[in-house]
This record gives C-alpha cells, structure tokens and sequence, in this order.
C-alpha cells in the first residue's frame, strides 16, 4: 500500500501522520488546548495562528516516528472540511506548498468520513488480514460522536455515506462541554465531566428525555443543556453545589446525553426500510435516486469520534447491542478506535480514508483545493 | 416619452395615464412620499417593462396601489390586523402588508406569497386608479437601491438611456416634501410588525408576540427581505439578545433558510463563530454566525475580527449581543438590526429596533 502523508488543522488540534493503508505508523497531535482553555472555547483566529506554528514540526516528528523520507510519501492527504474555516485554511496551505515542492498527489478528506472510519485503522506491526474481512461487515452504521459532530450514518460501501440521522442543535460533546463551563471545569470539561460521572451517584437527578417524541433518528442536546442549567443555578442559590453534587450531576447528564444516542440507535436498528428514511430533506432524493444507497440490514457499528473514548458511552452501546441479540439473534460488533488518540481530532483517520481515496484514485487539482467549513458527509 | 406637469389640466393627466397604463406602459407619479413608478399590475407585458426598469429586484415584492378597502379586497386577504390599518392609517403613508390572493402578476408578491397595498394619500393617482379600474405598481421610481427620489432630476440621474426609454409618461409635481417613504406594516405574522419606518414613536422598539419557532423563522425571512439594500451596500447586522432557549438560533435558521442555505444552523458557542457561503439569486456573500456568550473582555472580541466581517453581501448574526455592545465599533454606516427576545406571560415577546429607523 502507498504511504500517505495526512494533515489536519480542522480544529484545535494541529496534527500529522504517516498512514499505510490501514496501518498508521505515526500520529503527531499537538494540541492547543493550553491556549484555548483560558477562554473556554476555540476563538478561530487564535487557533490559525497556533496552527501556522505547530504544523511544520508536527509534520517533521510525524515523517521522523514513522521512519520515512519525501521519497516514500506517494500522496499528501487534507482536510478540507468541516472545521473553522481560518483553521482549515493552515493544513490545506500546507499541503499545498508540499505537494508542490515535492510533487506529490493531494487527497481532498471529509473529517467526519474519517471519524466515521477511524475504528478500521490498525496500530503498526498488525497484519492487514481485516481488508478482506471488512467486506463482509458491511453495511454498517457509523457513529459519529465528538464536540462537532453528533452523526449516524449508514455504509454500504466504503466512499458511499447516507446520513439518516445528526443533532439538530448542540453536539453530544458539546453539551457535556457546555455544562462542564457552567461548573468552571475550564476547557474542554467533556472529559473532566466523564471521570466525575464516575464518581457520581445513579438516580440523583432526572433530565428530561428529548426527541423520543420524534420518529426520526435526529437528535438534540439543547434541552439537555437548559434544563442544567437551570438546575445548577438552583443548587447555587441554595448552597447545595458541592462535590459530590457535581459528580452525580455529571453522572445523570452523561447519562441522559448518552441514553439518548442509544434510543435513536435502537430505533435505527429495529427500522425497517432503512433507505428510505433519507436525511434531511426531500431535496437529497433527487440527488440519490441513480445511486441509493442499498442497506437491508446493518452487520456493524462503529464508533469514532472524540466522545467514542468515553467507556460508559460504549458500555451503553454494547448492551444496546446484547439486547439486540436476544431479541434477534443477531449479533452486531462494535468496533471502536484502537486508541484514544484515534477518537479524538487527528490525522491517522485522514491518511486511512485517503488510503481508500488513492486507491479508487481521487486526487484533487492543487489549484481546486479548498477549505469547506461546513462539508456535508454526502459531498 | 410623454412630460406632463402637474399644474396642467387634471382631467387630461389622467387620461393620459389610464390610456399609458393600457398600453402595458410605464408611468411615473407623484405621491405624499417619493416619486413612484406606475405599471399594470395584473399584466404580466407592463411587469416585463417595469422589472426591466428597476434593475436587479432579488425578489424583492413591488406593492400596489389601490383606491380604497374595497378594491384592496380583490386582491388580498384582509384579516383583523390589516383592518385596523385600513381604518386608522389610511389612505396614507403606510404600505400594508397582506397575503395575496394571486390575482396580480405573481412577479409582484413577495417570496412569501404576500402583497403589499398602497392607497396613496394623493387624489390624483387614487383618481387614476379609479378610472384605470386595476391596480398599478406602486415602488419607487428609483433604480433599485439608488437615492430615494423627490424630484424627477434624482430621478433620471442614476438611470442609463435605456432606462429612461421605457418610461412612457411622467406626471411632474416638480421637488417633493421631503417625507420618509411609507412605512412597511407586515399584518401576516401573529402581531403587525413594520418592517420599514416604525409604528411607535420616541424611536421605541417594535413588538413582535411569535407564536412559535416558525413565526420567528419567517421573522428572520422578512427582515432581510426588506434589508436586501443595506446587505448589498454595506453588510447587514442582527443583534440578538435575550436568555437561553428564547429563540435567537432560531432566528439564525431563519436567515439561513432564508439566503438558502441548507446546512444544519447549529449554535456556535464552541467555536465562537460558524460561516457559511450563500449564493441567492444574483447575490453571493457569506453569512457568519457568531454566539458572544463567553466574550467577557474586548481583547477577546477582537480575536473575532468583527469589523472585517461586516462588508457588502455579509450577514452577520450575533446572538448575545449586549455582551459586547460597549466594545464593538462598527462603521456608522451599517444597519444594525437588534431583536430582544423576552418571556412574558408565558409568551414570547421579541423587540425590534435599528440604529437607521
């Protein structure tokens, strides 16, 4: 397989790797949050600039880890969208100018396809045995779970996506995010809210259960956010938010967002004519009709993106999954990233869907290459 | 073309403009605000002229003038709201906004389906409409977003010759009263709302009772509808306040849908700040979402970079705008629009006011 060399600045993460095929064999992140906790989110601006100054040595540390020269690089992988759009503009700059000193070959990715794609990648030294194997799990369904991004869509091939369900609002990750600022658990709070969720109590406090009323498989985090916050301005004017509040207001919102990816899931699986329930709008049928996507069953799930770390988000997938069997007597896998590193914003996902890209031979012309903020997983 | 001056006599004005009108002419007219420009409204050859004269409309609706209530009837559906209009205000400076009955050339509704109605307070065109017996065109006679026009030299000024060769009469009242042109009164939304000039006085803020999340998307709608000048010349600003879950994203989907955009409009309170390139009809610009939230200081507003933002084409809506209110010098030059969300009674109130009414 050819070695790809992949970059991402789609956030706030500047990152670099060396992928071959399936295989990553280095995966630089040089993460900003230093710069960005001070505020409490990422000011676009600010992480351009940080992204001008980490992305050449991540690079260099990326080609160094993975052992590899200009000469074995056969393409050069970017990000083109969805991000902030000065931040895009760095990595796809910089691909640019490598690919023209070096003369190398440009693969245009979709960061959410490559989140949706980031628990195929095998760590180094594995055997690439599962690329035979992979084709017998499709279709599958992807879970996007991340800050950004909150995503169910269906593969029946790899390269050919339907989106059948996403957050109409904030993103899962978003709202632990959100909350976790309103507790002043600084930036980003999502992971800080995971370990208290540990610490936490079940049944102390009830969020409300949104969307069930909905029968399609969109979701929204907003409520959610709300009606915390409402209730932590209470327990402040009473006095009552101390720390083991906070755990077990971190465990039932975690719980809450959670339970409710798991209930549209549920109702993914167990829908019947699954290609028909296209997203969002009526104006995609035109778009699909010469090729729509043919899904009569799902035989996987995978989980990516950064939130697909979280251990009570998979526990409550895989018992999804065991109810499943029960009541079907089908099993479905579910396969997430082999590393944290992998879930999170990070350019090994990039290289693996480039991998795919190369093969079937999609390469962009340097002069076409653009940042596209707000690229959808059809495009 | 034809120049009459008004001291002429009235009788041989109107046939002349009845027998122009006939003909699938163009006439332009004098009224209690500025100088307008008169077609048939119900034939699609006069409209084919008039659109030709006006230049780039991007859908923007022309209204019509009528004699009185009872012919508006034909062509509208009048309901309450508007009633009381029709009663108190006019005939008079007020253009009112009502759904169409689609009995004009569709070219002269809104987007939205609606029409506009004028009765001018100026009995000779409500004369000329009587004897016409249909209602004519009632936009200004500038070319679209040139200066507003009170005397026929401001007129001709900004036209090409080819402009002025479809003009077949003009009616010379010589230079106008300066008055502001007619305030723009929407009565299709649960409260009228003027969405040009203002109903209340000492520069108050309009009052809008949204009924819920699609009211407030169509709000969104309107406001840029009747904002289309002011994007195009020098950026359009929205100022959103108002606590959580009051609908200021809502809002933001609305000016989306509106300029078709057809991605997700999320908030952006983790980035700061979303954009998205638009492309309706001729305009292309990009329309950038920002949530000041979590903006405590102005060196943090400055990582925003707002002032090069704003520009020609540019929407750009803020929700929390008080939170930065004090620090964000924007160019006088640019319409800002501020809609103040609040809960009363259970209802939602949403308030409207802008730096240039």
């Amino acid at each position: 397989m050819p070695k790809i060399l992949a970059i991402d600045t789609s956030c706030d993460d500047s990152s670099a790797a060396i992928v071959d095929g399936l295989v990553v064999l280095s995966n630089i992140v040089a993460s900003q949050h230093q710069i960005h906790k001070q505020f409490g989110g990422v000011f676009p601006t600010l992480a351009k600039q940080a992204h001008k100054e980490n992305i050449a040595p991540a690079i260099n540390l990326a080609m160094k880890q993975a052992q590899v020269e200009w000469l074995d690089i056969e393409a050069i992988a970017v990000t083109v969208g969805p991000g902030l759009a000065p931040a895009l503009e760095v990595g796809i700059n910089k691909a640019k100018e490598l690919a023209t000193t070096y003369k190398k070959k440009i693969i245009a990715i979709n960061h959410v396809e490559a989140h949706a794609l980031s628990p195929l990648a095998l760590s180094r030294g594995k055997k690439e045995k599962i690329v035979e194997k992979q084709a017998e799990n499709l279709p599958s369904l992807a879970v996007v779970i991340s800050g950004g991004h909150s995503e169910f869509i269906l593969i029946d091939k790899i390269g050919h996506y339907q989106k059948i369900g996403q957050t109409i609002d904030d993103a899962a990750g978003e709202c632990l995010d959100k909350v976790g600022r309103l507790l002043n658990l600084g930036y980003p709070a999502g992971p800080l809210m995971e370990k208290f969720a540990k610490k936490g109590r079940p049944g102390k406090f009830n969020f409300p259960k949104a969307m069930t009323s909905h029968s399609d498989f969109d979701l929204s985090f907003s409520g959610l956010k709300t009606s915390a916050r409402n209730l932590i301005l209470d327990l402040e004017k009473n006095e009552k938010l101390d720390k083991q509040t906070i755990y077990d207001l971190a465990f039932s919102l975690q719980e809450a967002v959670f339970e409710q990816i798991s209930y549209k899931l549920e109702r993914v699986l167990f829908s019947e004519n699954l290609e028909k329930r296209i997203y969002p709008s009526r104006d995609f049928l035109r778009h699909l009709e010469k090729d729509q996507i043919k899904v009569t069953e799902i035989n996987e799930i995978w989980l990516g993106g950064g939130v697909s770390a979280n251990m009570s988000l998979r526990k409550v997938i895989r018992k999804l999954l065991q109810k499943y069997y029960k009541l079907t007597g089908k099993k479905i896998p579910l396969r997430v990233p082999y590393s944290k590193r992998l879930c999170g914003d990070n350019a090994a996902m990039i290289g693996l869907v480039a991998g795919f890209k190369f093969a079937r031979k999609e390469f962009a012309r340097t002069e076409d290459l653009d940042r596209k903020p707000n690229l959808g997983i059809l495009c | 073309m034809k120049i009459l001056k008004l001291n002429s006599d009235s009788t041989e004005i109107i046939e002349e403009a009845v027998k122009c009108l006939e003909n699938n002419g163009l006439v332009i007219y004098p009224t209690e605000t500025v100088y307008g420009i008169g077609a048939s409204a119900i034939s699609s050859k006069a409209i084919d002229k008039l659109l030709q004269y006006k230049g780039r409309r991007e859908g923007k609706p022309l209204s019509i003038a009528v004699t009185d209530q009872t012919m508006a009837d034909k062509y509208v559906e009048i309901n309450e709201q508007a009633l009381k209009f029709y009663k108190n205000f006019l005939p008079g400076p007020f253009t009112v906004i009502s759904k169409s009955k689609n009995v004009v050339d569709h070219r002269v509704n809104s987007e939205f389906g609606t029409l506009g109605i004028r009765i001018p307070d100026y009995p000779l065109i409500t004369d000329i409409v009587k004897k016409f017996g249909s209602p004519i065109t009632s936009t200004s006679a500038n070319a679209s977003g040139k200066k507003r026009p009170y005397k026929i030299e401001d007129v001709f000024a900004n036209l090409s010759e080819k402009q002025k060769s479809l003009v077949d009469l003009v009616i010379d009242a010589g230079e106008l009263p300066k008055n502001e042109p007619s305030v723009v009164v929407d009565t299709t939304l649960t409260t009228p709302i003027a969405l040009r000039g203002s109903l209340q006085k000492n520069g108050k803020a309009e009052v809008l009772w949204s009924n819920d999340e699609n009211e407030t998307i169509e709000l969104a709608g309107r406001l840029m509808l009747n904002h289309l000048n002011q994007l195009q010349n020098n950026g359009l600003v929205f100022a959103l306040n108002g606590s959580l879950g009051m609908g200021k994203t809502i809002f933001a989907k609305g000016v989306a849908k509106f300029i078709g955009i057809k991605e997700t409009i999320s908030s952006p309170t983790y980035s700061y700040i979303n954009e998205y390139d638009y492309k309706r009809l001729e305009t292309s610009g990009t329309f950038y979402h920002i949530d000041a939230w979590k903006i405590d200081d102005q060196k943090e507003l400055e990582f925003l970079n707002i002032n090069e933002l704003v520009k020609k084409n540019n929407v750009v809506v803020i929700e929390w705008f008080s939170q930065i209110q004090e620090w964000l010098a924007l160019n006088e030059k640019i319409t800002i629009v501020t809609l103040d969300f609040e809960e009363e009674n259970q209802k939602r109130k949403i308030l409207i006011s802008e730096n240039h009414k």
